[in-house]
């Protein structure tokens, strides 16, 4: 009988990070696999991003292992594979000279050759991650001239051009208003179904999110890995997990 | 005006302008999105130290310059990368260090003259044939590597973090990108003058941001102004004996004022 193992597309075993003597995260291990939908949560400075940042090869770890596709990440040069739309992504400098189209093209950078022109593979690839966010008619727009919301989709948008397999989101919806936030939720989860993209993302926003994951990361220092959202989302967890009494309110989907 | 082009240092003199407009304008479209602008005002005064230990010493000032602007940028950004040091005290620092080294230099070598005065101001009456075969040379390189990488330098001036997570070299590009502007910077102070050429190479920059329109288009303005402002400074630098990198600043300067009016909300 043929055995056909699942390589992880993060393989993470025993990570830590300090800073002097401030442990910000102890001992995470875990396993992201092809597809799946993950949210990350837990109290601010409670370390997300910076774990964010280390699979991410932006911050070293104190010591543990990082493996990407199988291969450690100072081995690791596909790049490409990996989207990342950082917490400020709808901050944009309003004077920075560059159309939705100039910031969606920086996607294919890394994958053009020196003095290159965009190829017609780039094109394709630059004007399905505009269509599949909906930007396309505001390819020539001034991206400062935008709204917090439209800036958010051209900076997903950047991150599909290059074609990922997984997509790590940090705090997507800081600035963006409510109605954007629903679509916006609703949009990353029409891309891990349809494109099989392996969607992670922090969020604060546990309750409008609840009833999509399959995933949910608890970080605080320690990282509570857990299968059944449900689960852990009890207000005594919640309560534990920020230090303070929690109320949680679901915003559950209508059943037809 | 044709007359001008009877002189041969004025044909010296407008060709060197010319590639150094093109040179500034191109290489300061990064720094001023990098948001480096006062990178090129420390690299200048740091060509000066070049200069004179070129005058003092014997050797070519302009070769000098560009040895000393280019190891002068290395520290910078050496500096800014492996301290916790602010980026604008860094280039602070170098700044009136390098002014106070090269006046100490000068003054004991006894090289205070016009000579030195034309690389404090610019002038066209001093780019020899040396000069101009020196700036063709490393300015067709820098220029080369410019265009080799500006879309990663470009991607790395929206977002530097981004740029890295997409696999870009970033630390590389950010050492070659100040080793092009020293270079660029020391090849221009013949024309325009060490304390001068900083705002050459970041005003155009400023001037075409005002329009508001796309990186190409910001570019490709950027260079008009820095050619229009050569073109016109050098010949009123001819036609009235003035310092030729005064002039080209000041046509900048009213580039500049004309494209904060006009777009103006």
């Amino acid at each position: 009988m043929q055995m056909k193992f699942r390589v992880p597309i993060f393989d993470v075993k025993n990570l830590n990070f300090s800073v002097g003597e401030q442990n910000i995260l102890s001992n995470i291990s875990f396993e992201i696999f092809n597809a799946e939908y993950i949210a990350i949560i837990g109290p601010n400075g409670g370390g997300k991003t910076t774990l964010i940042r280390m699979l991410l090869d932006l911050e070293k770890p104190t010591n543990g292992e990082i493996k990407i596709f199988g291969k450690k990440l100072s081995s690791f040069n596909q790049w490409h594979k990996i989207g990342y739309v950082p917490q400020r992504a709808s901050h944009v400098d309003a004077n920075f000279p560059a159309t939705v189209l100039d910031i969606v093209n920086m996607g294919r950078t890394s994958q053009r050759g020196f003095f290159s022109s965009m190829s017609s593979e780039d094109n394709e690839a630059v004007k399905d991650a505009m269509e599949k966010m909906d930007i396309y008619n505001l390819k020539d727009k001034m991206v400062g001239t935008l709204s917090g919301g439209q800036r958010q989709r051209v900076m997903i948008a950047r991150a599909l051009a290059s074609k990922p397999e997984i997509l790590i989101l940090d705090e997507p919806n800081t600035g963006v208003d409510m109605v954007s936030q629903k679509s916006f939720y609703a949009l990353l989860k029409q891309l891990n179904i349809q494109e099989k993209i392996t969607i992670v993302f922090i969020t604060h926003d546990i309750g409008v999110i609840a009833d999509d994951i399959a995933r949910l990361f608890t970080i605080n220092q320690k990282a509570i890995i857990c299968n059944n959202p449900k689960q852990i989302l009890s207000c005594e967890d919640m309560s534990e997990l920020y230090g303070i009494e929690a109320h949680l309110l679901y915003n559950h989907k209508h059943e037809h | 005006m044709i007359e001008i082009f009877e002189y041969d240092f004025m044909q010296r003199a407008f060709l060197a302008g010319i590639i150094i407009a093109v040179l500034a304008s191109v290489s300061g479209t990064f720094v001023v999105l990098r948001r480096y602008s006062m990178i090129s005002e420390t690299l200048a005064h740091s060509a000066l130290v070049g200069v004179a230990v070129g005058l003092v010493a014997g050797f070519n000032p302009l070769w000098m310059a560009v040895v000393i602007a280019i190891l002068s940028a290395w520290l910078i950004e050496y500096l800014r990368s492996s301290f916790s040091l602010y980026s604008d005290a860094i280039l602070a620092i170098l700044l009136s260090g390098s002014l106070a080294l090269a006046v100490v230099i000068v003054s004991l070598g006894g090289a205070f003259n016009n000579s030195l005065f034309s690389y404090l101001f610019g002038s066209i009456l001093s780019v020899t044939s040396e000069d101009v075969t020196v700036i063709i040379i490393f300015g067709t390189i820098s220029l080369g590597l410019l265009l080799a990488f500006s879309k990663e330098l470009y991607f790395i001036a929206y977002d530097e973090e981004v740029a890295q997570t997409s696999g870009i070299k970033v630390k590389f590009l950010n050492f070659l990108l100040v080793t092009v502007v020293a270079v660029i910077i020391a090849l221009s102070i013949r024309v325009v003058g060490s304390l001068l050429i900083g705002a050459l190479m970041v005003i155009p920059t400023i001037a075409a941001l005002q329009f508001k329109v796309g990186f190409i288009k910001t570019a490709l303005l950027s260079l008009v102004f820095a050619l229009f402002s050569v073109v016109c400074g050098m010949t009123l630098s001819f036609y009235f004996s003035l310092p030729s990198g005064a002039t080209i600043v000041l046509f900048v300067l009213v580039i500049f004022i004309l494209s904060l009016v006009s777009n103006k909300k």
